[in-house]
This record gives structure tokens, C-alpha cells and sequence, in this order.
């Protein structure tokens, strides 16, 4: 077939517009380190929630970076979001090494590994085990990027009263006492496979994960009000307050999200008839910045959307999903 | 081994290896330019498109998988994206204006005869069908095989290979 014309009207492209465009994506890694501000609150929203894990409910290794820690912890129906101030955390964090105090405490039986890359929805919810549902609505030119899949993951994580006493004491707390027969109890929790799907365009992106509820089996008569109630004091809040928190919320099927204050604040939404968070990021002036995170449960499912869209365009995404 | 390959050899070669970009960007640009050019019969705006591509690509770089697709399918399949979304939020314009505005790259002379087969090319497809501009488009101004615009597009390579031949066919009677 002589298909030579077709050829002739191919062009080099003018060398000014190929220096230009150069130019301009060695200009963008400098303009995308801003995305930090949204990760750094989830990370620290992720300590947080991790404080609460060191008084032996739920523990997984603390500070992990980014959304799937953040994932990580849930086990919910449920989200009881509780302000903490920066002076709090950072006693925990640089006083107390509560990293280290957490990381005594728990094992990892099955680490998730490297994330695996899929070619499409279906295969990445055959390997996770559920229907990988995605936004039927997004802001325009925010593409679908890659999938990946992460492992499942199993903790165990051992009871201390001689850490939790430890903790107590560090920080002032002599109205409470450590429940009995928490010594060497084990809990395991175990994390199904992670489903991530990004989206993108040349400023802006937003991550979906989505997975099995995760499970944990705790050991038989555990007190979760009595260590909820440690936990919430632990983190901060007011005696009174705590106590009415701890004996009214169903811990067994809520998850506590402590939300630093000095980078987000929080409110509640409804998502397709479920219960959501939605915590936006706030710098550390006040002044709000575009970024924010989703989390919410559905049927056997939990997700969370995250990054620096606009908080009503993240929300409108949730609301679309199919 | 191509210098396509190449290119991707150097993306594989360590685990969390970063591709040579620049390698890249010599290699690919000019196709992915060609590929908005010859699909939307407008230079400027195969400049935004282009651009738009490869901001795309650099914010996703971390992401490539090797096992997903070859880099240029997977650059391919981001300005085919691009030029889509373009499609769906545009505004009309008037193909060919912007030609006169892109600098020369040849002699004058050589210049004019390029920009007069484009213009005639670009009427010629523009009296065709979205799917017959879009593979003539991968096949001509990208210089895709058939079988990876059959990646690209999800059409079995045979049916590229039909549509493609019906369509030059067409356009050589017309020249």
C-alpha cells in the first residue's frame, strides 16, 4: 500500500517549543512539593490514631507515613473524631517515644509487600476480594492513573499494663488504672488487600482506597469502654468528657481518628447513606488550603479518598461512586 | 533492539530505577506532538496537548510499570486521554489557523510544502470518521505498529490493520 503522502506533512517540532516544554517539567517538581501539606496531615493524623492502639486495643506499627496507615487502622462502622492539640503530640511523640513504646508491642506475622501493579478494575478487586467501585463523576482532567494492589497484612499486638501504666504516669494521669488480665493477652488484627486507584492531572490528584473491612479478634472480655477511655485521656481530652465518649460510643464497631488541630479540622458527612469524615487541611496559620481526606465504610467495604482537590469536589466523587 | 527500547531497557534496569528523561522526552516527544497534530489538524493546539501529555507522564513517572504497557503505549495512551478530554471541554476552533504561527523548522520553501500537505491532509480526514483519525493519527503522526495501536485503542490488530488500509485508501483516491 503507498502510503508515502501520509508522511509528508510530519513535522519536527520547533526547537523553541521543545526547550519551553523542557523547561516547564523540570519547573513542576518544585511546584508539586506543596502536595506534602495533605500527607503530613494524614501521617500525623495516623500517630494520633496510633495512641490509641498503644493501650492495647488495636496496634499496628506506628507512624507509618501516608493514607494507608491511615487505612490501616480501620475496623469501623463508625468514626469518633477527636481533636488533639500539637503540644499533646508532640509530648507523646519526642517525650514519651511512643513509636518505640508501640513498636515493642507489636509483630507483624504477614507483611503486605511491594504494591502490584494491575491493568484494570476487575483484576485488582479478583485480587482483593471485593467490587472495586470508582467515582462516576471527577473534576475535569482528573484522569484515572494507575492501580496497584497491596498484600494483606496480619499484627499481633501483646498487652502491656506495665507500658499503659507507663504512659499514665508519664503524663499525669492518676484517676485512672490499667484493667486486670491485660498481661501478655494477644490481639490480632488482620488487614485485607488494598485496591488504590490514582487520579491526576498536571496539578491536582487524588487517591481512592478501598478493601475488605479489616478484622481483629481481641482477647475474650477485654474492656474496650475502660481502654478507650485511657486512650481518649491519653490523647488529651478533658476527664468528664472522655468518660461520657468512652461509655457512649460502641467500640467494637468504631474507630477513634484523632485529628491533629493544627493541621486540619474535621467535620461529619454523609456519603450514599453512610456516616463520613471528612478532615481538611488547615495550615498551621489557619488559613485553609486545598487538601483534604474521606474515609467512610460501606457494606463489608472501607474507603478512603484523599488529596488536594477541593474538599466539595472530593465529596462529589464519593458521592458518585458505582 | 530499538532505541524505544532503549529507553525502557534504562527504566527497568533497577527496581526503582528513573527513567532517562531526556532520552525519553528526544525520543517521544516529537511522536506524541505528531500524534495530537495529525488527530486534531491544528499546531497549537498539538503544542498545549503535547505539553499537557507530558506534564501528565512527568507527575506519573514514579508510577510506570514496565508490565503494564511499553512506555510509548503508555505515553500514547495518555495524549490519546488528553486529546479525548480535550473533545469533551473544548471550545470550537478553526482548524489550521494556528499553523502560520508555529516557527519554521526547515528552509522557508521546505516549510511551505509541509504546512501545504498538512493543510491539505487535514481536510481530507477531517471529512472522516473520529476512529479513522484517531489510527490514522497513531499510525502516521506517532509511527505506531499496528499491533500497538491495537494496545492503545482496544481494536484487535487485524481491525487496525482493515480500518487503516480502507482509510489511506481513501485519502490517496482524494489527493
Amino acid at each position: 500500500m503507498n502510503d508515502e503522502f501520509m508522511l509528508k506533512a510530519w513535522r519536527t517540532p520547533a526547537p523553541q517549543f521543545a526547550r519551553q516544554l523542557r523547561e516547564q517539567l523540570h519547573r513542576l517538581d518544585a511546584q508539586h512539593r506543596p502536595r506534602a501539606q495533605p500527607r503530613r496531615a494524614v501521617r500525623l493524623i495516623a500517630y494520633a490514631a496510633s495512641v490509641l492502639l498503644a493501650v492495647g486495643l488495636f496496634a499496628i506499627p506506628s507512624v507509618r507515613a501516608g493514607a494507608e496507615a491511615f487505612l490501616d487502622l480501620f475496623r469501623v462502622v463508625n468514626f469518633v473524631a477527636v481533636p488533639v492539640e500539637k503540644k499533646r503530640l508532640d509530648v507523646l511523640q519526642q517525650g514519651l517515644d511512643l513509636p518505640r513504646l508501640l513498636g515493642e508491642q507489636v509483630q507483624v506475622l504477614k507483611a503486605p509487600g511491594p504494591p502490584q501493579a494491575v491493568a484494570t478494575l476487575d483484576a485488582a478487586g479478583a485480587l482483593a476480594g471485593l467490587h472495586v467501585r470508582t467515582p462516576a463523576w471527577r473534576p475535569v482532567g482528573l484522569e484515572p492513573g494507575p492501580i496497584e494492589v497491596t498484600g494483606e497484612q496480619t499484627y499481633s499486638v501483646t498487652g502491656s499494663s506495665e507500658q499503659i501504666q507507663h504512659v499514665l504516669d508519664s503524663l499525669g494521669i492518676e484517676d485512672l488504672s490499667v484493667p486486670p488480665g491485660i498481661d501478655g493477652r494477644v490481639s490480632t488484627i488482620h488487614v485485607p488487600p488494598v485496591v488504590h486507584v490514582a487520579y491526576g492531572d498536571r496539578d491536582r490528584h487524588a487517591m481512592l482506597l478501598q478493601a475488605r473491612r479489616p478484622e481483629a479478634t481481641l482477647p475474650p472480655g477485654a474492656d474496650l469502654s475502660q481502654l478507650a477511655e485511657i486512650g481518649l485521656r491519653v490523647l488529651g481530652i478533658d476527664p468528664s468528657e472522655a468518660h461520657r465518649l468512652a461509655q457512649s460510643v460502641d467500640w467494637r464497631n468504631s474507630l477513634l481518628v484523632p485529628v491533629p488541630t493544627y493541621v486540619a479540622n474535621f467535620h461529619q458527612v454523609n456519603v450514599q447513606g453512610s456516616n463520613a469524615l471528612m478532615v481538611e487541611s488547615v495550615r498551621s496559620n489557619g488559613r485553609p488550603v486545598v487538601g483534604s481526606q474521606l474515609v467512610w465504610s460501606s457494606g463489608d467495604a472501607v474507603y478512603a479518598l484523599f488529596g488536594n482537590v477541593h474538599p466539595e469536589e472530593l465529596y462529589e466523587m464519593a458521592q458518585s461512586m458505582q | 533492539m530499538s532505541s524505544n527500547e532503549n529507553i525502557i531497557g534504562s527504566l527497568s534496569g533497577t527496581a526503582a530505577a528513573e527513567p532517562d528523561w531526556e532520552a525519553v522526552y528526544t525520543e517521544q516527544m516529537p511522536r506524541v506532538y505528531n500524534f495530537l497534530r495529525y488527530r486534531l489538524g491544528n499546531e497549537s493546539l498539538a503544542q498545549e496537548l503535547t505539553s499537557r501529555t507530558f506534564e501528565k507522564a512527568w507527575c506519573y513517572r514514579q508510577r510506570y510499570r514496565r508490565d503494564l504497557a511499553g512506555f510509548s503505549t503508555w505515553l500514547l495512551r495518555i495524549a490519546r486521554n488528553v486529546a479525548v478530554d480535550h473533545h469533551r471541554t473544548r471550545h470550537d476552533h478553526a482548524p489550521l489557523e494556528a499553523a502560520a504561527d508555529a516557527p519554521a523548522e526547515g528552509t522557508p520553501e521546505e516549510e511551505a510544502i509541509v504546512r501545504s500537505n498538512f493543510e491539505r491532509l487535514s481536510v481530507l480526514t477531517a471529512k472522516m470518521g473520529e476512529r479513522e483519525r484517531e489510527l490514522l493519527a497513531l499510525k502516521y503522526g506517532a509511527g505506531a505498529t499496528n499491533r500497538a495501536i491495537a494496545e492503545v485503542t482496544g481494536l484487535s490488530e487485524s481491525n487496525v490493520g482493515t480500518i487503516l488500509h480502507r482509510a489511506v485508501q481513501s485519502l490517496r483516491d482524494a489527493w
